[in-house]
């Protein structure tokens, strides 16, 4: 699984997550407070995930992710990457039967989330993606609430305000302009957007002072994008939002689980081929 | 069916290690071959001297088909011994729900394996061309379980919305050029076109065949039918099971689980011939016995009623996913619950949540049984 990102010439490697039986289990199996409980589907998605059913105070009583880890694997070289739900997500996902509301479990898991991070950083994770599906998929079309989106990013403030690693908000399944402008304060220092979900119209004319993770690779279709239609779309993109940043990160969509295993490692492919177009543009 | 809380079971149980290996070719041990020998003699096959010859032998097309055959006999029975009113052969003919499909038609490919749900996977095809009906696919197991079945038959069917959703739409997203700017738009109309097509091409004419052979009863499995819960891909589901069973002098019903019912229920009553909505509530609900606050699980069923779904409710009392064995008067707890809710207990059949493939043989056979035994309890406290 590294050997597969190192080899496409990925500068951010992840362990694969192959451990994980979905996002949200490792939380839901060592909070004190959580269990795993029914098996809901995954979004707009043929899979499936075990509900966290919150029944007492949440508390951190052993590393989550630790025992699905697999830091020994990542390389010499190269940024070390960990993936973790952001504190929405795990608190919408999840079936609240102790705190009075979501709100009051979403920053629990904040802090959760925070002493998780604080952990990676000491093992040498240098950068934290955290995946907010819930925060933007939205099938009956109706977007999140603006109250919503500011105790989301409050959440997110005390979750890594200070944390010694580099953060990016990853939201797919959904339309990134429908948590704008809110998102471009939130505090992270990237923010990821799925462009086969997003309206792209709806992104023009904001002002992105921090990095983008541009998902221009669609992790939930077999077919093999052309580069060059991927690399001028991520171009139009990036010409129509004001980007201050030099952070653009070109990425899958989603997770490349949708995909069997040579897709995927055609995928990265993609990935990587987009982004020497945008250099080689840029030089 | 002539009595209340009739008892069902949705498709699958699992296949033995015996009947997988040997129809993979391989030799099997002796005590593979002594457990299939002693599921036989407890479910009332008392000759197993050819179901053990055939075990034993070298592998040969004679001795696949004969090992498919068994345990496809060894379920039927298991099923009937558990007291169920309508049986089926555990689908132990098929590969799987999907692969059976796939690999008898034309124009898919499998592209490997993917995730389902923890470590489980499927293999995931990709369509590259529009699909050709090539042979049948269930008609054979079908002639075979009506044959041999003291029960009722009901035959579970893949949709053909769901086999759309779990194959990668190459062919039809190519064909109408669909890019990253209308990416939304274009992947529903290539979906739509797909599904339209396999109904055509491959799902109506082998329940022309079924109907032809005798199938009274075809229940169209729906897993992905809120997997867009979007109007659009609702309205697409609704007319894809319309167009399917249309005209055919056979009962319909369809099976769906670990969705959203609250998309669902809304479009239900639109679904024309449906006869009985299979569901899933067990998975939802508490383990604990007694009538209304503890059956929480079940809140979703109103919403079928409210919206005006006038058909029979398979009620899923039975967990698929834990070994933990319902006690009766669980099973009847949430009967009557249910009852309660639909407001005429003659619309409720007793079900499981899905099929049992992910549980041992006799772990579900201890659950059928004690849904069977949990029905019993429901219809005498009525």
């Amino acid at each position: 699984m590294v050997d597969a990102q190192t080899s496409a010439g990925f500068t951010h490697i992840t362990d694969g997550m192959l451990k994980w039986q979905d996002l949200l289990r490792p939380f839901a199996e060592n909070l004190e407070g959580a269990k795993p409980g029914s098996l809901v589907r995954w979004f707009n998605n043929n899979t499936f995930y075990r509900k966290p059913h919150i029944t007492g105070n949440l508390c951190y009583v052993t590393p989550v992710t630790e025992s699905v880890a697999h830091i020994k694997c990542l390389p010499k070289n190269g940024h070390w990457k960990t993936i973790l739900p952001a504190p929405y997500t795990l608190a919408q996902l999840s079936e609240n039967q102790f705190y009075k509301n979501k709100t009051e479990l979403m920053f629990k898991y904040a802090e959760a989330l925070r002493t998780e991070i604080e952990n990676l950083a000491r093992q040498g994770i240098s950068y934290v993606q955290l995946s907010d599906p819930a925060l933007v998929y939205q099938p009956d079309g109706v977007t999140i609430s603006k109250d919503d989106l500011q105790l989301a990013g409050e959440a997110l403030h005390s979750m890594v305000a200070g944390v010694q690693v580099t953060t990016c908000l990853q939201t797919f399944f959904g339309d990134f302009a429908g948590i704008l402008p809110e998102a471009l304060d939130f505090p992270v220092d990237h923010l990821g957007i799925d462009m086969y979900e997003t309206d792209l119209e709806g992104l023009k004319d904001y002002v992105f002072s921090k990095g983008v993770a541009l998902g221009v690779v669609d992790s939930r279709s077999s077919l093999i994008e052309d580069p060059d239609r991927l690399a001028a779309a991520a171009t139009s993109i990036l010409d129509s939002i004001s980007c201050k940043s030099l952070d653009v990160f070109i990425c899958p969509n989603c997770d490349l689980e949708f995909l069997p295993w040579e897709r995927a490692r055609q995928k990265m492919n993609a990935v990587t081929a987009v982004a020497e177009r945008l250099r080689r543009a840029l030089n | 069916m002539n009595k209340l809380f009739p008892t069902q079971e949705i498709g699958s149980l699992a296949k033995p290690a015996w009947r997988v290996k040997a129809f993979r070719g391989e030799r099997l041990s002796k005590q593979e071959i002594a457990e299939a020998a002693i599921w036989a003699r407890r479910l009332g096959i008392e000759d197993t001297s050819e179901l053990v010859k055939q075990l034993s032998a070298e592998d040969s097309p004679a001795r696949r088909k004969a090992v498919v055959e068994w345990s496809g006999m060894i379920a039927i029975r298991l099923l009937e011994a558990a007291g169920l009113d309508v049986v089926f052969d555990g689908e132990q003919w098929r590969s799987e729900m999907y692969e059976q499909i796939i690999r008898n038609v034309e124009g898919f490919a499998l592209l490997g394996l993917v995730k389902s749900f923890d470590f489980r996977y499927f293999n995931k095809a990709a369509c590259y061309d529009k699909s050709r009906y090539l042979r049948s696919f269930y008609c054979d197991e079908f002639l075979f379980v009506k044959e041999r079945a003291e029960r009722s038959v009901k035959v579970p069917f893949t949709g053909a919305y769901t086999l759309a959703d779990w194959t990668f739409n190459e062919f039809y997203e190519k064909r109408l050029g669909v890019g990253v700017s209308d990416h939304r738009r274009g992947k529903f109309e290539a979906r739509r076109d797909f599904v339209f097509d396999l109904i055509e091409n491959v799902v109506r004419p082998e329940i022309r065949k079924l109907v032809e052979a005798g199938a009274s009863w075809i229940q169209i499995d729906e897993p992905a039918a809120t997997t867009n819960p979007s109007h659009d891909e609702m309205r697409l589901l609704v007319e894809a099971f319309n167009e399917t069973v249309r005209g055919f002098n056979c009962t319909f019903s369809m099976h769906n689980c670990y969705s959203n019912y609250e998309a669902l229920a809304k479009y239900a009553s639109e679904l024309q011939d449906c006869s009985q909505l299979a569901l899933e509530f067990a998975n939802r609900d508490s383990q604990q016995p007694g009538p209304g606050d503890e059956r929480k699980g079940f809140e979703k069923l109103a919403l079928f009623e409210g919206h005006g779904f006038r058909g029979n409710y398979g009620v899923g009392v039975v967990d698929v996913h834990t070994d933990f064995i319902e006690p009766p008067e669980l099973v009847r707890d949430r009967l009557l619950h249910a009852a309660r809710i639909v407001g005429d207990p003659n619309r409720v059949w007793a079900s499981t949540d899905c099929g049992l493939r992910t549980r041992s043989w006799e772990a579900s056979f201890q659950k059928l049984r004690n849904m069977v035994l949990g029905a019993e309890l429901a219809r005498k406290a009525l």
